[in-house]
């Protein structure tokens, strides 16, 4: 479903490439996780998957293919048709990536006002429906509400409601619940589980924490420096990782012993 | 509803005490320097007799804060005073001058929104390449320029030589109302040349920086195409700081109306202003500066309400009604 091979991006200002020739997959209706410190390219990756590129100031080259179609060198207006409606991004902070004056019910409504005809009494329900699904209470009364009226937790739900109320094919997920306090990242990442085996949309999780990944992927790709180091089962990698940088990762991972020592 | 009675008695409070601290500041102003508006309205020729009895009719030979306690009491009971120069009550000398001057500053605000919001926009939407250098050198050019100078130009391009209106000759608004009007655009538009070009380039950086902002990427993300992540997202965000902005130059157009009404001949408050002081006329002073300190509070007060129709995070901060600010 969604191809990438031999990703290259370099960014104008910088001498080295932020992504140096990837190439990986995600079938339908699967969760990849993609794993690595900041700097690895993770989110560049994300971005070039996303159309969310500034394609001026930098260089990019490989294919992008999802469905057989090429994303990194699509046009705007076809990129256009595509964000949103065959992509869907959640982002980082919640806080920061809505718009702080417009009312919650709107933009999660937003990707229905643009890539469907629904009246505007249709898309409240859909939008009614899909925070829902992602398990807010009194979804009427959100609606209306403004971002700075919810916490952080309440907004990523909403974000991830924004992202699915049209069930795209294929949804990124950029470090969706770093900025979250542990319950409440352990509770979003339930429902991201959920959402994928009731809507069959294939994911790609992008975190730091090789922990939080190995609670929702069964496949994981291991990035430093620009590059994939270790791509396999989830549970592959985490019992016998292969290469150096991966076992550094799972060292890195709080256990008990250590917590007590 | 709580909320808005809060809101409202913190602005009547704030009001109060401006108007106080405005009004106790100059008849202050007026004690420190020197000046005596009897001997302004007797002339050189006055015997000392005649000083002494005008300024005890005049209550001038009281002590300071009992004549400001007195000025204070009158003014609360609706008596503004006396002229001295003209021994006219001092509203009547005033309100026609006021209803100029509100006049020329109200065309010049409507002027400024007007204009310089969508100019913004278009500024931001052309931006970069060789368009970049003469938009900001008539930008610059534009805020240069002082009104007295536009005040002259305009004077003798569109008074003396075009004759559209007469520059001097006021025609009054009982008397022509159109032709005064027209007189008070040309007024109006040399005050809000500066400021047009102040709000175009505040309002384009503003835009720009709120293009850079996280839920930008979000909205793009959406398959929003340029134009509806300017005008669903970005202008509403944009228009608070504008908003702020457009509240000062409300509150200063009046007090900056002053010299263009000089150059154009408007018999305004300004221009009025100007005289009286220079007469020691105190009751005519004192009214105008309490006006003028009620004007720049109001003008304060509709932008706060405009931004907090806008934002609702403002409408939040009023709620936590003396709360250290942050």
């Amino acid at each position: 479903m969604l191809e990438v091979r031999d990703l290259h991006v370099k960014f104008n200002n910088r001498d080295r490439e932020a992504v140096g020739g990837i190439s990986f997959r995600i079938g339908a209706g699967e969760i990849l996780g993609l794993v690595g410190e900041s700097g690895s390219g993770k989110t560049v990756t994300a971005m070039s998957i996303a159309g969310l590129l500034p394609r001026k100031q930098c260089s990019y080259s490989g294919d992008i293919l999802l469905d057989g179609q090429d994303l990194l060198h699509a046009d705007r207006s076809l990129l256009r048709k595509l964000h949103g409606r065959e992509i869907g991004v959640v982002f980082q902070e919640p806080m920061s990536a809505m718009n702080p004056l417009m009312r919650i019910g709107e933009q999660v409504g937003e990707v229905l006002r643009i890539h469907t005809d629904l009246s505007k009494a249709e898309r409240k329900e859909k939008v009614l429906r899909a925070m829902t699904s992602v398990e807010l209470h009194d979804p009427e009364h959100l609606y209306d509400c403004y971002p700075h009226e919810l916490s952080g937790g309440m907004l990523q739900r909403v974000m991830i409601a924004a992202a699915i109320v049209i069930e795209p094919s294929l949804l990124l997920l950029d470090e969706p619940t770093t900025a979250l306090d542990v319950t409440i990242q352990a509770q979003i990442l339930e429902l991201l589980k959920k959402l994928n085996s009731e809507l069959g949309i294939s994911m790609l999780f992008i975190s730091h924490n090789l922990n939080v990944v190995r609670k929702l992927c069964a496949r994981v790709a291991v990035m430093q420096r620009g590059l994939l180091v270790e791509t396999g089962e989830t549970d592959q990698v985490f019992y016998h990782p292969q290469h150096p940088y991966t076992r550094q990762l799972i060292d890195a991972i709080p256990t008990r012993e250590r917590r007590v020592r | 509803m709580s909320t808005a009675l809060q809101y409202t008695l913190k602005r009547l409070g704030l009001l109060l005490v401006t108007m106080l601290l405005v009004s106790f500041l100059t008849f202050l102003a007026f004690e420190l320097v020197s000046g005596d508006p009897a001997r302004t309205m007797l002339g050189t020729e006055a015997t000392p007799q005649q000083l002494t009895a005008l300024r005890h009719e005049l209550g001038l030979d009281r002590p300071f804060l009992l004549r400001y306690l007195s000025w204070l009491a009158g003014f609360f009971s609706g008596n503004l005073g006396t002229s001295y120069s003209y021994r006219q009550p001092v509203w009547g000398l005033i309100a026609g001058k006021l209803e100029l001057t509100l006049w020329l500053s109200l065309m010049s605000f409507v002027l400024i929104a007007v204009i310089s919001i969508p100019l913004g926009i278009f500024s931001y939407r052309f931006t970069g390449g060789f368009a970049n250098w003469p938009r900001t050198a008539l930008n610059q050019l534009c805020m240069a320029v002082p009104p007295f100078f536009t005040g002259i130009l305009f004077s003798w391009c569109f008074g003396i030589v075009l004759r559209v209106f007469t520059p001097g000759d006021f025609p009054g608004l009982r008397e022509d109302f159109a032709a005064s009007l027209r007189h008070l655009f040309f007024g109006a538009i040399c005050l809000s040349i500066p400021r047009i070009a102040m709000t175009v380039r505040m309002l384009r950086s503003t835009v720009i920086s709120e293009m850079n902002k996280a839920y930008v990427r979000t909205a793009i993300s959406r398959g929003n195409d340029r134009r509806t992540v300017l005008t669903r997202h970005v202008l509403k965000n944009s228009m608070v700081s504008v908003v702020t902005f457009l509240g000062q130059t409300l509150a200063e157009l009046v007090g900056a109306g002053i010299v263009v009404e000089q150059v154009l001949g408007i018999p305004g408050l300004g221009r009025f202003l100007v005289t009286s002081i220079s007469h020691r006329d105190y009751p005519v002073v004192q009214t105008i500066v309490v006006i003028l300190g009620f004007w720049v509070v109001l003008a304060g007060t509709a932008a706060d309400l405009v931004n907090q129709a806008i934002d609702p995070r403002l409408r939040l901060s009023t709620a936590e009604l003396g709360g250290a600010g942050s």
